[in-house]
């Protein structure tokens, strides 16, 4: 291919202007006659709301409107569920008569400005009767429990078995089975932006117009449209520089709160969200327990996993289940496990609403089934390198299908974690652990492999609702070259940093012979000139298992249109012609040639000298939907996600003795994504999801008392990691490409976050292996290891 | 003696340039300079001092204008992202920044390049220790900071290069 | 998260700000650095009407040193400064060496000795520096002026002895004996301390070895600086070495009275004051006086 911009560590156009603050994000944006919203909250975990005043609130000057959950009942329909479980009970963007989470938004304020916006928060007077709190998710399965929806007559949205391959017969005939619970924290990507929008009502074209960093905006416009009670033809959505995601930021709840202030005083209404806001109310991972039974050969094989997954939901009723999705679509972790079992709740406790994270849930099945191979290899006395490379699936077994229907396309998984070992120096790491010991110095060393999927096929869900409204996994492209021969490509799914701008543009310039330069793809999303679909918006590591495939696609079909106009023009075969340097001209007679330019203007002004039936215009607009994607079996076997990259991480921590304090001395992580379309842009991918493993290892917690309250509500007590806490990370690749990807590309942004806590917490126990330490859960703390060190006993049970 | 006040005039000078408002006094010098002046390279992350994404100069120190008033402000000297851009191009530093790929969501960029600033002000040859501790104050939700550290060195050699050539 | 509405006024000179602060009637706060006050002020945890400015004003300024070879500094002197002076770190390095613990870079430049040590939150760097040193705490208000030893000013959490109407003016740090240490250890480094030991050692004139007497202050490990007197007494008239260094900070729990939060248990931090009191301590071997 001419030109060979894919695969090249070209420099980023976007950073340009990010680094000069130059990048316009959505609290950068106003509107004339702007206001400014706040939200009043819950200070209960649970309650009913007897009574609400607000006269105060709206006569304070600078105060135009108060919104109360009774008039937003009336005057919107629930939000709609992106999951619709069988426990749909109506949920609008403000409580009405019942609040269910510390923080949930109960009434809102729009004023001039947003200090006033607060002032008139302290006015509002709402009368609540506690209701007794559930903040345990075993507690909360329990009947007895309270319920946070009492219609419901229990906390469990979902509660299933599914089992794939007769994983008793494995059980009964293993020379062994290990069993071992763990759980998982609560915590979150915290993007360093907030989560916002404006929102604006105009009652001339009683359109709806909103500008929002919310990552999924195919979904974002059916909800809203669909609440608000108008055609989608009339909402228009638009996303600017979006400052970070990882699946947190979506909340369509808070984007029709500012449309109903919007529409009732007459003016444009912002809301960005604080970070104490963002911290207690947005999205948390589920937290959650893990049973494993792993049963096994003598020599390490694994012969059926059998696992119970609770996950707590928080207060969810949008998006339950979606994590004991993606653990079950992930399970196998790469490995070759002939039979499976799964038996899962989704549980809802008084919490803030649980949702998409980096990884969403496969942090924790990753942290789970790594645990259990360290574990088991321990007492097998094997290394626990040797004890996977038994077990991976082998890159001449791909393509491999795992028995709840995920399938691997490509990869060499031993050559991922050989490769790690080497770059690690895994023999002189065990040396220098043993002179340590010799020493009285701690050191261990971790290792974790995961295997890491892109794409997510909504036909999944049909395994919760038992039917099927979305599927498959889609996203659409234009690919417009202007009437000047410049290129202007417009997609689907709004970026939060993983750098579509450039490396779109490398795809097109190789698709039609240009320099990146020459490409200019629109920043962000606009619903009324991006093409879209439902599916569109920026999750589930998506981009090159979809994205790609409609850029290429929609490039290809403009490619062939100037080898058509050229053909028609130059009196050519088009076999006769090629495409390059931002021209086209007959092979071998390089003085036969159009330039891109003067066939636009063919296209867009000299219409006549078009060929016969030969439309205007070089613009096309394309949706790639992924072939891998397939509906639920009658075995309930389904590709939930689509294509899968893997990776190796090991993992070198010293053990402060006295203290417990933890220090990674070296990291080392070799991956394979297939192709990589811009290596400077998957290198930092590995490294920031990477960061986001160690924060859940190490630091990262969101802390309830039994009454629900959130201890941890501002970065001084939520800790995320800084550079201190984040070593060099250093960075190998394997490149095995995918054969069902248009450019063989797979996904690169969730890859750390998911193996990540399982090589520290592996390390950690290395560490402390002397004396019998099993770490079950997380955050591995100073003090917790303080604990270990002084008891020298197995760690208590696990946290919640 | 002054008497208490709700609104206040101050003058101040922001990138060089005078600038004179009156502002509520618990206008933060964050909000003022992206709302009031619309200098909005400067970002709010936290409002409590930790995250680091507001780190401005103020008479050429770095602090967190988050937890500053604008009102506090009579008489000094302010500095943002927009004033360390030259007119044309990037400094040395942000073009470190964007050549080693230092940044993906370029929300925490202005303030770790005010923070990385006022390093290789104070050290000319810093460590890689030396640089994480200096942005250890910067949250960046995005890169792992590997990529930051590089740059900052790069930053920090070219510069050494660049006065060791003309020296 | 904008703060509820104050008036703000900003005082040229003491008298200014002791007359606004007398005319609050308790409705005004003093904003110093403002790195404590402003997040409060952010989360609406303090209502003052009156926020009165003190960084106009120039008494409160300075660091001087002093005929007895310590050093007079002013409340306002930003914790970057205290850390950065020639003054300090020779005649005062324990101080430095505290002031470079504080927070990160853009907090140092901002906060002050007086905020921190009004503040007085137990977990501070300063106060237990202060306390360690023996310092004079300078207090102005209606009444005049009055000097308070730093070890009588920590009264509780976040409490100290000003009077509602006073204003902190400045510390009078005497000579600093050369045997010193400073350890903390945070979450994450900039962090406030789970729990931290300024030391003094001071040996005795003939034996330089042997401790005279030791002042060993915890921060983080109660609801203000605590002398450890329980090591103090084991080290006094003792040989310091790695052995009497690990003695002396196994006795350091008892004298602890440590919080219990999220960030750590009151069993923890107790005992990290016992192995910062020996890391404290093997510090300060090394900078006592060799035998001539």
């Amino acid at each position: 291919m001419p030109g060979g911009w894919v695969g090249r560590p070209l420099p980023l156009k976007e950073d340009g202007r990010l680094v000069a603050g130059r990048g316009r994000f959505v609290d950068d944006l106003g509107r004339p006659r702007l206001l400014h919203a706040a939200m009043l909250r819950s200070p209960h975990a649970h309650a009913r709301i007897v009574a609400i005043e607000t006269r105060e609130a709206e006569t304070l000057p600078g105060v135009f409107a108060v919104l109360t959950g009774a008039e937003a009942a009336a005057r919107s329909g629930p939000v709609r569920p992106l999951i619709p479980t069988t426990a749909v009970v109506p949920d609008y963007c403000l409580a009405v008569d019942r609040v269910r989470h510390v923080g949930e938004p109960v009434a809102a304020v729009a004023a001039v400005d947003r200090a006033t916006s607060e002032d008139a928060l302290e006015r509002i007077r709402v009368e609540y009767a506690p209701l007794p709190v559930v903040v345990d998710p075993e507690l909360a399965i329990r009947p007895g429990a309270p319920l946070l929806y009492p219609e419901l007559g229990t906390n469990v949205v979902w509660h299933d078995t599914l089992t794939y391959g007769d994983v008793d017969a494995a059980m009964g005939r293993a020379d062994g089975v290990l069993r071992e619970r763990f759980a998982i924290q609560r915590y979150a990507s915290t993007p360093l932006e907030t989560f916002g929008g404006i929102a604006e009502y105009d009652p001339g074209t009683d359109v709806f117009e909103f500008w929002t960093n919310d990552q999924r905006p195919g979904l974002t416009i059916s909800i809203l449209a669909a609440s608000l009670g108008v055609p989608q033809s009339r909402v228009r959505l638009s996303c600017p520089d979006i400052g970070g995601a990882f699946g947190n930021k979506r909340r369509p709840a808070y984007l029709l709160i500012c449309a109903l202030l919007a529409r009732k005083t007459g003016r444009p209404v912002k809301w960005i969200e604080d970070r104490l806001e963002n911290l207690t109310a947005l999205m948390h991972a589920c937290n959650g327990i893990m049973d494993v039974e792993l049963a096994y050969r003598g020599d390490g094989t694994v012969l059926a996993l059998s696992v119970r997954d609770i996950a707590d939901e928080g207060k969810n009723l949008i998006t339950p289940t979606q994590h004991n999705l993606i653990k079950l679509g992930n399970i196998a972790n790469g490995y070759r496990i002939p039979a499976i079992r799964y038996e899962a709740w989704s549980v809802l406790t008084n919490k803030c609403p649980s949702g998409a994270n980096r990884g969403i849930g496969k942090p924790f099945m990753c942290f789970a089934i790594e645990r259990a191979m360290a574990l088991l290899a321990r007492r097998l006395g094997l290394d626990p390198a040797e004890l996977r490379l038994r077990n991976y699936v082998t890159a001449d077994q791909m393509p491999y299908t795992t028995p709840p229907g995920a399938q691997y396309d490509s990869g060499d998984y031993p050559a991922t974690l050989r490769l790690a070992l080497e770059r690690f120096d895994y023999a002189g790491r065990r040396d220098e652990q043993a002179r340590a010991r010799r020493e009285d110095w701690l050191l261990g060393i971790g290792i974790a492999t995961s295997v890491e999927p892109a794409g997510t096929n909504l036909a999944s869900y049909e395994i919760i609702t038992g039917k099927r409204a979305a599927s498959g996994s889609a996203e659409a492209a234009m690919v417009r070259m202007e009437p000047d021969g410049h290129v202007r490509v417009a997609l689907g799914d709004p970026p939060s940093g993983q750098g579509y701008e450039t490396v779109v543009a490398q795809i097109v310039a190789d698709e039609l012979g240009l320099d990146p330069e020459a490409v200019t793809v629109a920043r962000g999303f606009d619903s009324t000139t991006t093409p879209w679909l439902y599916l569109s918006g920026n999750y589930s590591n998506k981009f090159s298992v979809t994205d790609v495939g409609a850029v290429v696609g929609a490039a290809a079909r403009v490619r062939e249109k100037l080898l058509r106009l050229a053909a028609h023009r130059l009196e050519v075969a088009v076999a006769d012609l090629e495409l390059g340097g931002g021209a086209v001209a007959v092979r071998g007679a390089p003085d036969r040639r159009l330039s891109f330019a003067e066939l636009a203007r063919t296209a867009y002004a000299d219409v006549l000298g078009l060929p016969p039936g030969e439309e205007p215009g070089l613009e096309s607009r394309h949706a790639h939907q992924n072939p891998l994607a397939k509906p639920v079996d009658a075995e309930r076997r389904v590709r939930s996600q689509l294509v899968f990259s893997n990776a190796a991480h090991c993992c070198l921590v010293e053990v402060d003795r006295r203290t417990g304090l933890v220090r990674i001395l070296k990291y080392v992580v070799v991956h394979d994504c297939g192709r990589e379309l811009n290596p400077l842009i998957v290198e930092g991918m590995v490294h920031g999801a990477t960061a986001h493993g160690i924060g859940a290892a190490l630091l990262e917690e969101f802390r309830y008392d039994d009454q629900g309250q959130l201890l941890t509500s501002t970065f001084v007590d939520y800790l995320k990691p800084t550079a201190m806490d984040v070593p060099l990370i250093e960075v190998g690749r394997l490149e095995h490409p995918s054969p069902v990807t248009p450019l063989g590309a797979k996904g690169v942004g969730e890859g750390g976050a998911i193996p990540g806590p399982a090589a520290v917490a592996n390390a950690v126990e290395d560490a402390l292996a002397p004396l019998g330490v099993v770490i079950r859960s997380l955050p591995i703390t100073p003090e917790r290891v303080w604990r270990w060190l002084s008891r020298g006993a197995d760690s208590a049970s696990p946290a919640r | 003696m002054p008497a208490p006040r709700e609104r206040l005039a101050v003058r101040l000078t922001v990138n060089g340039g005078p600038v004179e408002r009156v502002v509520e006094a618990r206008r933060s010098l964050a909000d003022f300079l992206r709302e009031d002046l619309g200098l909005t390279g400067t970002h709010v992350g936290c409002e409590h001092g930790v995250c680091g994404a507001c780190t401005v100069l103020v008479d050429g120190r770095s602090v967190r204008s988050c937890l500053l008033f604008a009102a506090q402000l009579e008489g000094a000297s302010v500095t943002t992202i927009e004033g360390l851009t030259p007119a044309e191009g990037l400094s040395t530093l942000q073009e470190a920044f964007r050549a080693c790929h230092a940044m993906q969501c370029g929300f925490c960029t202005p303030g770790m390049i005010v923070t990385t600033t006022e390093l290789l002000a104070d050290q000319s040859a810093p460590s890689t220790e030396e640089i994480r501790e200096a942005i250890s104050g910067n949250l960046c939700m995005c890169t792992g900071y590997v990529n930051i550290v590089r740059a900052v060195e790069q930053a920090a050699a070219g510069r050494a290069a660049a006065s060791g050539a003309s020296a | 998260m904008k703060p509820a509405p104050f008036r703000y006024a900003r005082a040229g000179s003491l008298a200014e700000a002791t007359a606004l602060l007398a005319a609050g009637h308790g409705e005004t706060k003093l904003l110093a650095g403002g790195q404590s006050l402003v997040p409060m002020l952010n989360m609406r945890l303090v209502r003052p009407a009156v926020l009165v400015d003190l960084n106009g004003v120039r008494e409160l300024e300075g660091i001087e040193p002093t005929p007895d070879g310590g050093l007079q500094i002013g409340a306002l002197t930003r914790h970057a400064a205290l850390a950065a002076s020639p003054a300090v770190r020779e005649r005062a390095p324990l101080l430095a060496a505290a002031a470079r613990h504080v927070g990160h870079a853009a907090i140092r430049n901002q906060g002050t000795l007086g905020g921190s040590v009004a503040h007085a939150d137990p977990a501070a760097e300063l106060p237990a520096a202060l306390v360690a040193l023996d310092a004079q705490l300078r207090a102005t208000g209606p009444r005049g002026t009055r000097v308070i030893p730093a070890s009588e000013f920590f009264r509780g959490l976040l409490t100290t002895a000003l009077e509602a109407d006073e204003i902190l003016t400045g510390a009078h740090v005497p000579a600093q004996e050369p045997g010193w240490g400073f350890v903390e250890i945070a979450r994450r480094p900039g962090d406030f301390a789970l729990a931290g030991v300024a030391a003094v050692v001071c040996s005795a004139s003939d034996s330089p070895s042997r401790v005279e007497h030791a002042r060993l202050v915890g921060f983080g490990i109660g609801d203000r600086p605590l002398r450890l007197t329980g090591a103090e007494r084991l080290l006094a008239g003792a040989a310091l070495d790695a052995q009497t260094a690990a003695r002396a900070g196994a006795a350091a729990g008892p004298d602890c009275d440590p919080p219990d939060d999220v960030h750590g248990s009151a069993d923890y931090r107790r005992h990290l004051a016992t192995v910062l009191t020996e890391r404290a301590l093997l510090q300060a071997l090394p900078r006592l006086p060799r035998r001539r």
